[in-house]
């Protein structure tokens, strides 16, 4: 009867210890928003553009302009044709437009590229996983990157129509940090 | 006139409504169903309590799939490869998903079992002191006799008292 006893004393703390171990996992894994200067979080993500994958560290020693959007986002309506454009301006400087599509049906992604004359390479993050680790707060968002792979300017929150200036801020960042 | 306009409406109304109509070589899939089996993934929640614009635009791509005679799994299967395993409200029958099962049927049966040994361990401890009392045993058995010593000093106790 005391072996009994014992056992369901041990069974109960490997429990409590089980969900220990589980809550402090949960906080040590937590994703944070990379700060200024950090490397920006790495990503191999489908392109809907094309066939195969992009991996955003082959674009190591290029300066990256990162737009998340959606299909099913307004705002990002707005704001691609001013994308493209822009792409359209800066690629010759060694600057790379990569669009991130951010919880969309690829379809839908599909004739948006389309109907918008997007021509800028673009990928899928379905899941948000890749979304996540930016900290991302919503669609559409900008981020840039240098070419040593950091994280540089004050990425743009909302659309780059509203924030022309932070918008040519960042790629300028972006190329000469 | 009017019988033509008639006619003319009729085949249009036909005509268009004749591809949705069209018969499935099985059951079609619900919307309604697989509203409450797949996820918002920007709010959370199930689509049938979500009015985001992505859970309207995977609504929208639901209702064609189910127009083009796709079965439930099969939207399924399509959602899952397109958002990830996080689309489907609940865990899948597989793998370590079967934890998300097993594990609180487990802990229900594992508790139920502990509290049927605890309850069983304390009403067993109470039995000899009912037996002791010299009343009668909880399993109804009668209770022991008294050893004459503990007999005789019980009786003279009594006897002191009187």
């Amino acid at each position: 009867m005391r072996s009994l006893k014992l056992t369901g004393q041990l069974v109960a703390l490997a429990a409590v210890a089980g969900l220990l171990g589980l809550l402090v996992w949960r906080l040590t894994h937590q994703s944070h928003p990379p700060r200024l200067g950090a490397p920006a979080p790495s990503f191999s993500l489908r392109r809907i553009d094309g066939a195969g994958t992009l991996d955003l560290a082959s674009l190591h020693g290029k300066a990256v302009v990162l737009n998340f959007w959606a299909s099913w986002c307004v705002p990002c309506k707005g704001e691609a044709a001013m994308l493209e454009q822009a792409w359209k301006q800066y690629r010759s400087q060694g600057v790379v437009f990569l669009g991130v599509d951010y919880h969309d049906v690829t379809s839908d992604a599909r004739t948006f590229l389309t109907h918008h004359g997007i021509t800028y390479p673009t990928v899928q993050d379905g899941s948000g996983a890749v979304g996540d680790r930016y900290g991302l707060t919503g669609v559409p968002e900008t981020y840039f990157i240098d070419r040593n792979g950091r994280l540089v300017g004050a990425h743009v929150v909302g659309t780059i129509t509203n924030q022309v200036s932070s918008f040519h801020k960042g790629i300028e960042a972006a190329l000469h940090s | 006139m009017i019988l033509a306009r008639f006619a003319a409406v009729t085949v249009a109304a036909l005509a268009l409504a004749g591809p949705a109509a069209a018969a499935c070589a099985h059951p079609r899939a619900s919307l309604t169903f697989l509203e409450g089996q797949i996820m918002c993934p920007t709010c959370h929640t199930t689509l049938d309590q979500s009015d985001a614009p992505a859970a309207q635009r995977i609504k929208a791509y639901i209702q064609m799939r189910i127009d083009e005679c796709a079965t439930t799994q099969q939207i399924k299967s399509e959602l899952v490869a397109n958002f990830g395993a996080g689309i489907l409200a609940a865990p899948t029958h597989k793998g370590l998903d079967l934890l998300a099962w097993w594990l609180p049927l487990g802990g229900v049966i594992l508790g139920a079992g502990l509290l049927a040994l605890g309850v069983w361990r304390w009403s067993h401890a109470r039995e000899p002191f009912a037996a002791a009392a010299g009343g009668p045993a909880l399993n109804g058995k009668p209770s022991p006799e008294l050893d004459p010593e503990t007999e005789r000093r019980l009786d003279e106790l009594l006897a002191k008292l009187e």
